[in-house]
């Protein structure tokens, strides 16, 4: 027995040193003029969400067509929760070769920036914007590809448009909720000002003295609360943040669900896992999020009324650019400049339109930005690549 | 470290012993094998492996202390994250990385002493105090933030501390750290009474040993290496924010177990366990990714090992003089 164990160490130690001497030793031949797309390139994906439908989504887009259809390869990061995960994700995806990343993570955006552009290696934001000065900042980067995907103006309107929505039917009591808002995540903060906003606009009056793009600055400085209250004759009967998922958490969602005071309800995102399960019939919910099946099933119960959903081949442009990027084509504005492009939602207001949308959504061969399509944008000028993205409503795609 | 002969043959105890360095030994192999098949950059893996290992280290190796006293502390991580907001704090405030690291390890260091000696004047487990730090812990990180008020995070300007964010440095922080623990623990009365108290807490108090005394001490070790650790934190990724070190206390328990250091702690500690530990862990996340795993199925795969290895250890406790 010790003579076997004795054995198999030494082995073990034999088989080290000779994959070390055989590493070290491993020289890469390779030529230049080749095809750049004969050869698979590799690219990261930083993901700070793993579990959401919209995060499945996405995935799936990637992980099943796209990586189908194009000689690439994707890696993706564990659930990233911090800065320093972010750069131990990124150290990862250069040890392990690959050319470019795409970024769906934003603990620190400009560390991610920096680390590409140091590392030569490129680097994509795949949904929303750089703030202005970021981008004022890392807009000539060379290996900066860019931006595409909802701004902060494009989520300001979506809250502004789903509140209108309920305020043009004639529903005056509401009840939100402003998920992330309170751990400072901007996209919700603005689709919390917006809905702000148009109540505002319909009830003539003000939320805490402010108006407009003003109510953002507000929630910020209430770290990202937003308080109920009369806004004119509007008024906000309850409100719920956080994604604590514990008992208090669910019971503040029923309370405010439940409230007699309430005739709708309105979430910056995940309205579904918060109030489809506790919402009485009668009350209108809308949400900004994703479409699934279950999204669909709730549209045609009638759980769910109005959803503003990202699509999720919305990241496919992000894609091609930075495939561009690799194969030497990279596409950049007059002034060199990266990529900063605003991408919308597709709105369902029926249950017929959430199944057109969910149908294309979720096709795995027959997407809504298929290879053909994405084919298109790769060496594109600036501006073609720009009115591409900028016809994003699902009858432009479609046409 | 490990003598695997006796009389002139290798013993199965010997070798159980040498079952992490073994287990590091395999790991690298396999990982060195994929990296050759799977085209990776080697140099860079290897600096990666070390920097993502580095900061593990350092904690866990001042966390044997405790781990030696059979005792249990789960507030590390936040311990370390309360440390890294402040020290961040105190830079901001005052632009000096020797008042940041001062700041950083005083703070752990207090924060260690406040859970050991309310479990010695409560005369309650640590294990219980550790867990009410926890929560206190986690809201003084909220509080923290809100106070500071720039939003979610707290920022040190990544070009303070670029030039101390290499290799080499975090190396020099870990070897002045080891060597001490090395020093204390081998060489010293201070491991061997630890040892002691941790194996047979009873028979020690009787010798004269003082359990108070000695879990102080085992603390602001613990302390000291939360306090490097978030120093090192800071230089590494100096955007903080609430979920900074989140993962630190539970990867130190896993590095510890996985580096071969028995559970109840005791006359079979040692301090290598922390590096042997952490390296494994560390090699085990890089093969998983070069192999493109789901992160599920990773985190399952980690699971079957680290159980695979708590078992085997308690194997090769059983034939030992001093069980608990």
């Amino acid at each position: 027995m010790m003579k076997t164990l004795k054995k198999l160490f030494l082995l073990q130690l034999s088989v080290l040193m000779a994959v070390c001497l055989t590493a070290c030793s491993g020289g890469k031949s390779g030529g230049s003029t080749e095809d750049p797309s004969a050869k698979t390139v590799k690219i990261g994906v930083l993901v700070s969400d793993t579990t959401s439908a919209e995060a499945l989504a996405f995935r799936t887009y990637y992980k099943d067509y796209i990586q189908s259809v194009y000689n690439v390869e994707f890696m993706y990061s564990d659930e990233l929760k911090d800065a320093a995960a972010e750069q131990s994700a990124i150290d990862n995806f250069i040890a392990n070769n690959c050319q470019a990343i795409i970024s769906f993570a934003s603990a620190d955006r400009p560390a991610q920036i920096e680390k590409c552009e140091a590392e030569g290696v490129y680097y994509a934001v795949a949904t929303g914007t750089l703030p202005a000065d970021q981008y004022e900042k890392y807009k000539s980067y060379e290996h900066y590809v860019g931006a595409i995907g909802p701004d902060l103006p494009t989520e300001y309107q979506a809250g502004y448009d789903m509140a209108k929505h309920y305020l043009d039917a004639g529903y005056t009591k509401f009840g939100l909720f402003t998920g992330a808002s309170v751990y400072f995540t901007e996209m919700h903060i603005y689709r919390a000002a917006g809905m702000l906003a148009a109540m505002c606009d319909a009830g003539g009056g003000s939320y805490a003295g402010k108006t407009g793009m003003d109510i953002v600055g507000q929630i910020m400085a209430d770290g990202g609360n937003v308080n109920p209250g009369k806004i004119g004759n509007i008024e906000i009967n309850g409100v719920v943040a956080g994604y604590d998922f514990d008992d208090a958490w669910f019971g503040k969602l029923a309370a405010v669900a439940n409230d007699p005071n309430v005739e709708v309800l309105m979430a910056v995102g995940s309205g579904q896992t918060a109030f489809a399960g506790f919402k009485p019939e009668g009350k209108k919910l809308g949400d900004i999020d994703c479409y699934t099946k279950e999204s669909v099933e709730l549209m045609e119960s009638g759980t769910l009324d109005y959803l503003a959903g990202k699509f999720s081949a919305s990241i496919g442009p992000a894609f091609a650019a930075t495939l561009s990027a690799v194969y030497g084509k990279p596409i950049r504005d007059k002034d060199g400049n990266a990529l900063a492009l605003a991408q919308g939602y597709w709105v369902a207001t029926s249950a017929e339109d959430a199944k057109k949308y969910y149908e294309v959504d979720s096709s795995t061969t027959n997407p809504a930005y298929t290879k053909d399509m994405l084919d298109t944008l790769i060496g594109a000028s600036y501006d073609d690549f720009a009115k591409f993205v900028s016809a994003y409503s699902f009858e432009e795609i479609k046409k | 470290m490990v003598k695997l002969k006796k009389n002139g043959r290798i013993t199965s105890s010997a070798l159980f012993s040498a079952a992490p360095i073994l287990g590091l030994i395999l790991l690298a192999a396999v990982f060195l094998l994929i990296a050759q098949i799977k085209d990776v950059n080697i140099s860079y893996s290897l600096k990666n492996i070390l920097n993502q290992s580095i900061i593990t280290m350092v904690v866990a190796t001042g966390a044997i202390y405790i781990y030696t006293l059979g005792a249990f502390d789960i507030s590390l991580g936040a311990s370390m994250c309360v440390s890294v907001l402040v020290g961040a704090m105190a830079y901001n405030r005052t632009g000096s990385l020797i008042v940041m690291l001062a700041v950083c390890v005083g703070c752990a260091v207090c924060i260690s002493l406040i859970s050991s000696v309310l479990a010695s004047v409560f005369n309650l487990p640590v294990f219980v105090t550790t867990i009410a730090m926890l929560s206190l812990l986690n809201a003084l990180v909220l509080v923290l933030i809100k106070v500071n008020g720039t939003g979610d995070v707290i920022q040190v300007p990544a070009d303070a501390v670029r030039d101390i964010n290499t290799p080499w440095f975090k190396l020099l922080v870990l070897i002045l750290f080891t060597a001490l623990c090395v020093l204390t623990f081998n060489y010293m009365k201070l491991g061997r009474q630890e040892k002691f108290l941790g194996g047979n807490p009873l028979c020690a108090e009787l010798t004269g040993l003082s359990a108070k005394k000695l879990s102080i001490i085992g603390f602001a070790m613990a302390g000291l290496g939360v306090g490097l650790g978030a120093f090192l934190t800071i230089t590494y990724a100096p955007t903080l924010s609430r979920n900074t070190a989140a993962s630190v206390g539970m990867d130190v328990i896993i590095a510890i177990v996985f580096g071969g250091m028995p559970i109840s702690g005791g006359a079979r500690s040692k301090i290598w366990s922390a590096i042997i530990g952490s390296l494994s862990m560390t090699l085990l996340s890089q093969i998983m990714l070069m192999l493109n795993m789901n992160s599920g199925v990773s985190q399952m795969v980690k699971a079957v090992i680290f159980i695979a290895v708590v078992y085997v250890s308690m194997l090769s406790s059983k034939k030992n003089i001093l069980p608990r």
